[in-house]
């Protein structure tokens, strides 16, 4: 039924690249929000036009977190059920690239929004 | 390759993640998502309400408008129920007849399926939740205090909060497409 490339714990580390994919850069977007939202609210108190100005990193956050969202969802439809007659169809092989390809798009969203939060807040201040 | 042949080591990563039960995954999946979903929501509440609630002693005003930072926070939560019932009703028992063990020509492939995708299915819902929950709690706790001294940038600061917001809906989405393809086998292969 099960061979030992296509073994049933395959699918567990193709779903954890998914998990990784989605939250990673949804933090990562988190963090870029917030760092970026407060200097925004701050700067407003004193200069009220430049609000709308400065969203800019906020929406670049949000950016961010969509990317995680498109990669998670690419990965999650590309692992297959396994088949009526009881035969995986999804290899160890494939499992550890989306495994990776989910920690690559997440660390670095993770990065990224973090990057842009840090950058807006000085920005914005600036 | 070599394999130790000792009674003291296992096969490594693959004997571990498939001795746990696929049931055990799923209703961590279902804990995981809710529970931290709820933490996500509740350290957005306490962030945006304990400004809230000092920038209101001198500017009482703010008081109504500002409770939809807590209102945004609390979707997260919302988000973390809805996908916790979805998995719930997803979980099946055995059909009648098969008290002691499993039997042989059970359908283990989907079975390990289902578990191991409803487990992520929750992990994200609640991950997700947890970053979008923060999020909005600290831009909802400067929307505040910066709405206590003018009030006209409150619109504006709605903008943040909804792109904070708007990161606990794409967990949702991952969660629901990841537990789409999760159904239990209820009866042996040979009989369905």
């Amino acid at each position: 039924m099960t061979d030992a490339l296509c073994p049933s714990y395959a699918v567990s580390l193709g779903y954890l690249g998914v998990v990784a994919a989605a939250t990673l850069s949804n933090f990562g977007a988190a963090w870029g929000t917030w760092k970026s939202g407060v200097s925004v609210l701050n700067t407003g108190i004193r200069h009220p036009t430049s609000v709308m100005k400065n969203i800019i990193p906020i929406v670049m956050a949000g950016v961010i977190g969509i990317y995680g969202l498109i990669v998670a969802v690419i990965l999650a439809e590309s692992i297959p059920t396994p088949s009526k007659n009881g035969d995986n169809a999804y290899s160890i092989y494939t499992a550890m690239s989306h495994l990776c390809a989910g920690l690559c798009c997440g660390a670095s969203g993770l990065a990224a929004g973090g990057c842009i939060g840090i950058v807006g807040d000085y920005g914005v201040r600036a | 390759m070599s394999t130790c042949s000792s009674p003291y080591c296992n096969a490594g990563w693959g004997e571990l993640l498939s001795s746990l039960s696929p049931y055990g995954y799923a209703n961590f999946g279902i804990a995981f998502g809710l529970g931290f979903s709820v933490v996500g929501a509740a350290w957005g509440i306490w962030l945006t309400g304990s400004s809230l609630v000092g920038a209101a002693v001198k500017a009482p005003r703010i008081r109504s408008k500002n409770l939809i930072s807590v209102i945004f926070c609390e979707a997260t939560a919302i988000y973390g129920v809805i996908m916790a019932i979805i998995l719930a009703n997803k979980i099946k028992k055995p059909s009648d007849g098969i008290t002691s063990e499993l039997p042989e020509d059970w359908d283990f492939p989907s079975f390990y399926y289902a578990g191991y995708g409803m487990f992520s299915a929750g992990l994200s819902v609640g991950l997700t939740n947890i970053a979008s929950g923060v999020s909005v709690g600290i831009a909802g706790s400067s929307c505040a205090i910066a709405d206590a001294q003018d009030s006209s940038l409150f619109v504006k600061i709605l903008i943040v909060e909804i792109f904070a917001s708007a990161l606990g809906i794409f967990g949702i989405i991952v969660g629901i497409i990841e537990s789409n393809a999760a159904n239990f086998p209820i009866a042996s292969m040979s009989q369905e």
